[in-house]
């Protein structure tokens, strides 16, 4: 180390060659490339119809660890019950999942193993936008369909949109056209508090445009950075002449501004509305009776008000439910990662019944027969119809406007799907 | 042995080792292919930081801003003007060595644990302001951007296939280990060398050792943005992940496990280090927590191998 020049006479082999050691040798490097060339044993053969491979990529380690793993949920109850059912086209579903421990790096790795080691036939997942973004060139480059289970910035199916990504549900510019006519009749002036970062940046955007399309007018806003576990600094200097706080948060930090916002009494001087991520069912256990009157949107609610009354949600629910409680036995109630990636499972049943898909060669067919696609409302899409937009691959779907009431979140307005179309914003290269 | 038969190994050996990583793409499946040329990259950052931890005994958590300085700079050139990989490398080294001039003029007033923290906060700064600088640098999103192609402007140039991309690397890493290994030579190296071995002694003789460690860290930070840009080419994305020092982090552990002071070291090391992750992700499953076993591995390489792998496989060879 200290004198560089010697490494070469340290370094370079002047040993003996023995038979044993070349052996050692031998048999090592056979190993390691045994282990590297051969697929392990268990991800071999899947009964006696060749199974159709679907890759699924979900955060089961990291940051979005917790979220990953619910997701994963909603895959395979549709998979599970795609099998029950004889299959797709009479053809198993072999699951493929890996985990990208919710970094971008390593997913793109686990994203490329997917489709050039196990060559999956389409891909169902993703969790963390930034992984789906850093994934979506691969699946373009491979020319396989890659059905979004979870990830919600706006860019997926606008500026960085491709032909192989489909977004089975909602975004945030059309829930802010469904949302800002209601938030307007709340009140007119309203302080955007939001997570500042992408997602919640462009979030912000979408709703002060249509908060003023609808008639209404923005006040402020305040940007808190992700994760901070102390809002006090932030959310006090929100005050002043304004008639509603609107908050866009997910996860801890919708936990966080729930609790905090009402211990300053903020949620009692303002109306209290915002993402419905805030009020996630997962959520409402911590913030307990302090999110109580908050008014929010979210695309699938665990109750069985109308319209959720229904024979296949109820289905739906109670297979979710018992899943959940064995990952988590507090059995938490299903929530909206589950219910997506179900129906995106389904959403690729669907399509690759209608293009009668053999396998990748067919991947054209399975993309015309997703553009534009109606899926309706039953036990494959418990939440309601929707429809595929041709132009951007975005769905669109109705949403519910709820309010917390008694801890659960009661549905006081039900947006249709088709008045909550956005513009497209994107050309496929 | 005499410097000249020093001199024939040393060839023999990098021209065998030059022509396994040639013809690999023909031996390797796809994927370990492309894991073999990402192996290349990430052994090329850690190469950088052991310019400044095995040559000059300065530890840096830094370089993980340089890295993701030159992956930006690179996205940059390849989102504003026409793909061109002469622009993809320029801008992601004028990155590079911006940020790395910057942090070397602060942080090299420090020594030991005082410039490992300063190197750390500057990176964490960087990683604050790509990350909520939306509409500049994606935020946390990160861009996406086309790859170029391969040539020489105006003469020839070609689309990049995963061949030709390993080989791109394999020349870029190949190329970036002979400078290094001539620089740690040069009488500069020496002076490196000898600040890393007695500060105070080196200044006492009269060499300008803030001029030496600014040179030696803005000289380590234009390497790291090198592999910014390479693995910038390789993914078509940038990421302020990339920026975090959690980076930093893995290029010291890959110095540690191949060997520090040898520049070929860390990249067995990193090598070694991606290779164990992947293959026990492989074998255990997906849920399996791959990271304690490979604590455990890290660790018992400090306790039983100090001077790393290559330090071990010296000993081992020669025995």
């Amino acid at each position: 180390m200290s004198d560089d020049r010697r490494d070469p006479q340290d370094f370079w082999y002047n040993g003996k060659t023995t038979r044993r050691r070349v052996l050692g040798y031998g048999v090592s490097a056979g190993a390691l490339g045994a282990t590297m060339l051969v697929p392990a044993p268990w991800q071999a053969a899947f009964g006696q119809a060749k199974p159709y491979k679907i890759g699924t990529s979900q955060p089961l380690s990291g940051a979005g660890a917790a979220g990953g793993k619910t997701a994963l949920v909603g895959v395979q109850m549709a998979v599970d019950r795609i099998n029950k059912s004889g299959g797709i086209n009479g053809r198993p579903i072999a699951l493929e999942i890996v985990d990208d421990e919710s970094k971008p790096d390593v997913g793109r790795r686990k994203t490329e193993k997917l489709l050039v080691e196990d060559r999956v036939d389409a891909h169902v997942g993703g969790f963390l936008s930034n992984i789906c973004l850093a994934c979506m060139p691969v699946y373009e480059e491979h020319k396989v369909v890659n059905m979004i289970g979870v990830c919600l910035d706006t860019t997926i199916t606008t500026s960085r949109c491709n032909r192989y990504t489909f977004r089975p549900f909602d975004y945030a510019p059309s829930q802010a056209v469904a949302f800002a006519p209601e938030l307007v009749k709340m009140g007119k002036r309203w302080h955007i508090a939001f997570a500042d970062y992408s997602w919640g940046q462009s979030t912000r955007d979408a709703y002060a445009a249509e908060i003023k399309k609808a008639g209404g007018e923005i006040a402020g806003t305040t940007g808190i950075p992700l994760g901070t576990a102390d809002m006090t600094p932030f959310l006090s200097r929100i005050t002043g002449n304004f008639d509603g706080l609107f908050g866009i948060f997910f996860g801890r930090d919708g936990v966080t501004i729930g609790n905090q916002a009402f211990d300053l009494g903020l949620t009692k001087k303002y109306k209290w509305a915002g993402d419905g991520a805030i009020a996630e069912s997962t959520n409402i256990p911590a913030l307990g009776r302090k999110i109580e009157g908050f008014v929010g949107i979210n695309r699938y609610l665990p109750v069985f008000d109308a319209p959720m009354n229904t024979p296949h949600h109820k289905r739906f629910f109670d297979d979710a439910k018992a899943r959940l409680k064995q990952i988590d036995p507090s059995g938490p109630d299903p929530d909206r990662y589950v219910q997506s990636n179900y129906e995106a499972v389904n959403a690729l049943k669907l399509g690759m019944e209608k293009s009668k898909f053999r396998g990748r060669e067919d991947t054209n067919k399975l993309i015309e027969a997703l553009e534009g696609m109606v899926m309706k409302e039953g036990d494959d899409f418990p939440q309601g119809d929707k429809i595929m937009r041709k132009e951007d691959h975005q769905a669109f779907l109705r949403q519910f406007i709820f309010r917390i009431d008694g801890g659960k979140p009661k549905i006081v307005n039900v947006v249709d799907g088709n008045k909550t179309l956005f513009p497209p914003a994107c050309r496929f290269g | 042995m005499t410097d000249k038969r020093h001199s024939i190994l040393f060839w023999s050996g990098f021209a065998i080792v030059m022509a396994l990583l040639f013809v690999s793409p023909y031996v390797l499946p796809p994927f370990w292919q492309r894991f073999l040329t990402e192996v290349l990259i990430w052994g090329l950052l850690a190469m950088s930081s052991d310019l400044l931890i095995g040559y000059t005994g300065m530890v840096s958590f830094g370089h993980s801003a340089f890295f993701g300085l030159g992956m930006y700079g690179a996205a940059a050139a390849l989102l504003m003007f026409t793909p061109s990989l002469v622009l993809a490398l320029a801008f992601g080294l004028i990155g590079a060595a911006v940020v790395s001039a910057f942090v070397a003029y602060f942080s090299t007033r420090l020594r030991d644990i005082y410039f490992a923290i300063t190197t750390l906060i500057f990176s964490q700064i960087f990683y604050v302001i790509i990350f909520t600088w939306t509409d500049v640098t994606g935020g946390e999103n990160g861009l996406n951007f086309p790859r170029p192609r391969l040539g020489i402007p105006g003469i020839w140039s070609e689309p990049f296939t995963a061949t030709t991309l390993h080989w791109f690397v394999l020349v870029v890493v190949a190329g970036s280990y002979l400078i290094l290994r001539r620089i740690t030579q040069s009488p500069f190296g020496m002076v490196l060398q000898s600040i890393r071995e007695n500060e105070p002694r080196t200044r006492a003789i009269g060499y300008p050792v803030e001029r030496y460690k600014i040179m030696a860290v803005m000289l380590s930070g234009l390497f790291a943005g090198l592999a910014g840009v390479l693995y910038a080419l390789q993914n078509r994305f940038a990421a302020p992940d990339f920026v975090f020092f959690l980076i930093s982090g893995e290029a010291v552990i890959f110095n540690v496990m191949g060997g520090i002071g040898t520049l070929v070291g860390p990249i067995l090391g990193a090598g070694t280090f991606l290779l164990l992750r992947e293959l026990l992700g492989r074998i255990f499953g997906e849920n399996f927590p791959y990271l304690i076993p490979l604590g455990f591995i890290f660790i018992a390489i400090i306790i039983f191998m100090p001077q790393g792998l290559l330090g071990f496989a010296r000993r081992w060879l020669n025995r």
